[in-house]
């Protein structure tokens, strides 16, 4: 009998940071397995999330142009896109920021920076992810 | 498969690409220190090193460099002030800003 695939999660990574953005799709693959896409803007992550219609969304929240906040607002008030987990990602640490992105209602809010080593079990636990 | 090994190599080869946009970073925070102690750093100045600072705090650590994280930031609260900061910040902000270079170039 053949045992039973691992299922391949797809995440798009929406980050205006070369550095961060590869870093993370370079953890997410190689720790995890999963399919990385990534955006570099708030609007082409909402055109990429169309196009490949990931299991969950990595949002950056400081980008210039549409922010994380609003590209995520976006993504509620667009049907296809409404239902797909999104975990926003943040360097920052005041407790009022942190409350606000709370109340957005976002899966989660992580914080960079993150430990390569340890992001990709970190969005799992979020979403119940074996 | 022990993919530590694998990722850890693979982040150093990230860490060598990007080493050069990092240093331009850290000069532009030494400018901005540099320009806050001879009382001539202006407010586009201090825009620029409070958002570079925020890059740096949010991707050093990643690379394993904590601590650049943690100056960093302390970097980006010093530059969020609405005005400008007084002159006799210039020697803090050089002074952490030179730990930072340290740290990234001998990482």
């Amino acid at each position: 009998m053949e045992a039973p695939s691992a299922v391949v999660r797809k995440i798009l990574i929406i980050d205006d940071e070369d550095d961060i953005r590869e870093v993370a799709a370079l953890s997410l693959e190689s720790v995890a397995g999963w399919q990385v896409v990534t955006a570099n803007s708030g609007a082409q992550g909402i055109a990429r999330a169309l196009e490949e219609m990931p299991d969950a969304i990595l949002l950056d929240v400081m980008m210039p142009g549409m922010d994380g906040p609003t590209t995520f607002r976006q993504m509620q008030a667009t049907p296809q896109l409404a239902a797909i987990p999104v975990l926003l990602l943040t360097a920052k640490v005041q407790a009022s920021d942190q409350r606000a992105f709370a109340d957005l209602g976002v899966k989660a809010v992580l914080f960079k920076p993150f430990d390569p080593m340890t992001l990709a079990a970190q969005i799992a636990a979020v979403l119940g992810w074996s | 498969m022990d993919t530590k090994p694998e990722l850890a190599a693979a982040l150093e080869l990230l860490w060598q690409r990007f080493l050069p946009q990092m240093l331009e970073r850290i000069a532009l925070l030494e400018a901005a220190a540099a320009a806050c102690g001879a009382g001539t750093l202006h407010t586009a100045q201090i825009k620029d090193a409070h958002a570079t600072a925020h890059k740096l705090a949010g991707s050093l650590g990643s690379f394993n460099l904590t601590r650049g994280s943690v100056l960093a930031h302390e970097l980006e609260l010093l530059y969020s002030v609405q005005e400008e900061p007084a002159v006799e910040l210039g020697a803090q902000l050089a002074a952490i800003t030179a730990e930072l270079r340290s740290l990234v170039e001998h990482r």
